[in-house]
């Protein structure tokens, strides 16, 4: 807003899907299955979340031999402030029983780390660096002490002129919400809609913090955070884990009859401060992440068959229809309300109950998104939102929705 | 030096003076009631928040220059719960995104005396220079009349 000029064209042309114009040769890459820790408030550590997650991948794929994972990617917001623990990626290695030698990271951005881990983990298998990755996604973030997770998320925004001013997720998206009403009427009932949608999708999803309906009215009647935003519009502070395989597509099929291939990925960070971004009711990086990724796949929009995306708030999903462009600019509300993101309708929108739905642990939220395409690709979900079809998408932001990251998925087999 | 209460990597407040920021100069100025920041003296673009280098051309030149102290209300927000240490005991508290006058900038600060419904986009606002208790001085938005 302050008169920087973004690069959006250059961006544009300058993406990841010039690379398979210009042929350059990569393996393809394939999702073998996934686990996950149940979120929530957790009786469990940091590193007792990790072996849960561990517990459940390696269960799930009994023909793998953890002597032939050769890499470890670790995706964790915050763990240096929300469990006092740096340097996670070795603890975690040990806790679930691997000895990466080829790659080993922990990948932190913020809500989107689990993404970044899966990003990293794709180039390196692309590039012939890893074979067999595992990829996790660890967060504990419910301490005695609610104020000490408040302040590490506040310290998410730029600390020193955005934290300060007590700017923080809630209150941010909460201008977000304000503008979005005042700029183009979108009503308060159209968007308790998405929290009400996702919790109905949650209350079938076993390893969901909130297994329980909401009506319009107690979305709208629930406790005040940040004005006008209240507490059924926010995701959980969760503690939560979450885990995949992922591989070339030749050794995928050792170990899965239906692997999911990674067919697109876009993403784009335009800004940091709040008052330096471009906008906050259309979100100009999510537009070139979406566009990248979708172009990278040869698909469009509506051509997948369902979407699990960053619905942190109820608002950040309103947006996320109109800039993925799954209905006009300012139609969000209307988007809703005429049904088309429900299970049935047009394009489903967070079949496992979104982070509304099913909690936020940062790092795990992506992976956990992961884990609902592979199960939904494999029809492990119950009927009632059941989806299934041949193409989905992912989609996080993070921070100040400066940044946007896409993955777009198919199934093989 | 200036006295921290919370431990150090628990202050949202930065350390202000010489010996810990190049920027010191913004906290100088807006200890004598003038808001101020960076303008890069080869491109003459207009930073927010004050640099020592300009993201623009590279140059590392700037000169300060005052903005203006008044604007209009762009977005708020009332913050009820969840406020991190440190910011629990003010709660309830407004921030705001003012645009300011005559110049192409939007300002983010907590807006003081001020309510969610006492707010509307479009309000004039004006600037509002806080002392903390260790001498530290940081801006506020309130209300214009
Ligand atoms: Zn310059």
């Amino acid at each position: 807003m302050n008169g920087i000029e973004y690069h959006i064209i250059e961006i544009i042309y300058g993406s990841s899907n010039d690379r398979r114009k210009g042929g350059i040769e990569v393996r393809k890459v394939a999702i073998v299955r996934g686990g996950l820790a149940k979120f929530g408030v957790r009786k469990a550590t940091y590193k007792e979340l990790a072996q849960e997650a561990g517990n459940a991948v390696f269960d799930d794929i009994p023909n793998l031999d953890k002597k032939d994972v050769d890499s470890l990617f670790l995706g964790s917001a915050g763990p240096d402030r929300f469990a006092f623990q740096c340097y996670p990626a070795p603890l975690v290695a040990e806790q679930v029983g691997v000895q990466p030698r080829n790659l080993i990271m922990r990948t932190e951005l913020a809500c989107a780390s689990g993404q970044a881990a899966m990003r990293a983990a794709y180039a390196s298998i692309a590039a012939g660096l890893s074979d067999i990755a595992l990829v996790m996604g660890v967060e504990k973030m419910n301490t005695p002490n609610l104020a000490e997770a408040q302040t590490t998320m506040a310290a998410v925004m730029d600390r020193e002129w955005d934290g300060v001013n007590g700017m923080s997720a809630p209150p941010f998206f909460a201008m977000i919400m304000q503008r979005h009403m005042y700029e183009y009427g979108t009503t308060r009932e159209q968007i308790a809609k998405v929290s009400v949608k996702n919790h109905d999708n949650s209350a079938s999803n076993p390893f969901a913090q909130f297994q329980q309906r909401f009506t319009i009215d107690d979305v709208i009647k629930s406790v005040e955070i940040s004005k006008p935003i209240r507490l059924l519009d926010c995701s959980g502070i969760t503690d939560g884990a979450a885990g995949i395989v992922m591989t070339t597509e030749e050794k995928a099929k050792e170990f899965t009859d239906t692997p999911v291939y990674i067919e697109g990925l876009g993403q784009c960070n335009m800004g940091s401060l709040v008052s330096n971004l471009p906008s906050l009711t259309t979100w100009e990086s999510l537009k070139v992440a979406f566009r990248n990724a979708l172009d990278m796949a040869g698909k469009g929009i509506m051509d997948m068959s369902f979407a699990e995306v960053h619905d942190c708030f109820t608002i950040s999903e309103i947006v996320i229809y109109e800039d993925s462009g799954m209905c006009e600019k300012g139609q969000g509300g209307k988007h809703i309300e005429d049904g088309n993101p429900y299970v049935g309708g047009k394009l489903p929108v967070n079949t496992h109950g979104g982070l509304l739905g099913t909690g936020h642990p940062l790092g795990a939220t992506s992976i956990a998104q992961t884990v609902e395409v592979i199960e939904q690709f494999r029809g492990e979900v119950p009927e009632e939102r059941y989806v299934g079809g041949e193409w989905a998408l992912t989609h996080n932001l993070s921070g100040n929705a400066n940044v946007h990251s896409v993955l777009v998925m198919r199934r093989g087999g | 030096m200036a006295k921290i209460e919370l431990p150090y990597l628990l202050d949202f407040c930065t350390l202000q003076t010489e010996d810990f920021t190049r920027i010191h100069t913004f906290f100088d100025n807006l200890k004598e009631g003038r808001l101020t920041t960076t303008k890069c003296m080869k491109c003459g673009e207009i930073l927010w928040q004050p640099r020592t280098v300009c993201p623009h051309c590279n140059a590392d030149e700037m000169e300060w220059i005052d903005l203006p102290q008044e604007g209009k209300l762009f977005a708020f927000t009332e913050v009820i719960y969840g406020a991190p240490l440190g910011m629990e005991q003010d709660a309830p508290f407004s921030i705001g995104l003012v645009e300011l006058e005559n110049q192409p900038m939007s300002v983010l600060a907590r807006i003081d005396d001020a309510h969610y419904e006492d707010l509307e986009v479009g309000q004039e606002m004006k600037l509002k220079i806080i002392t903390l208790e260790d001498g530290r001085v940081w801006f506020r938005w309130v209300h214009k009349k």
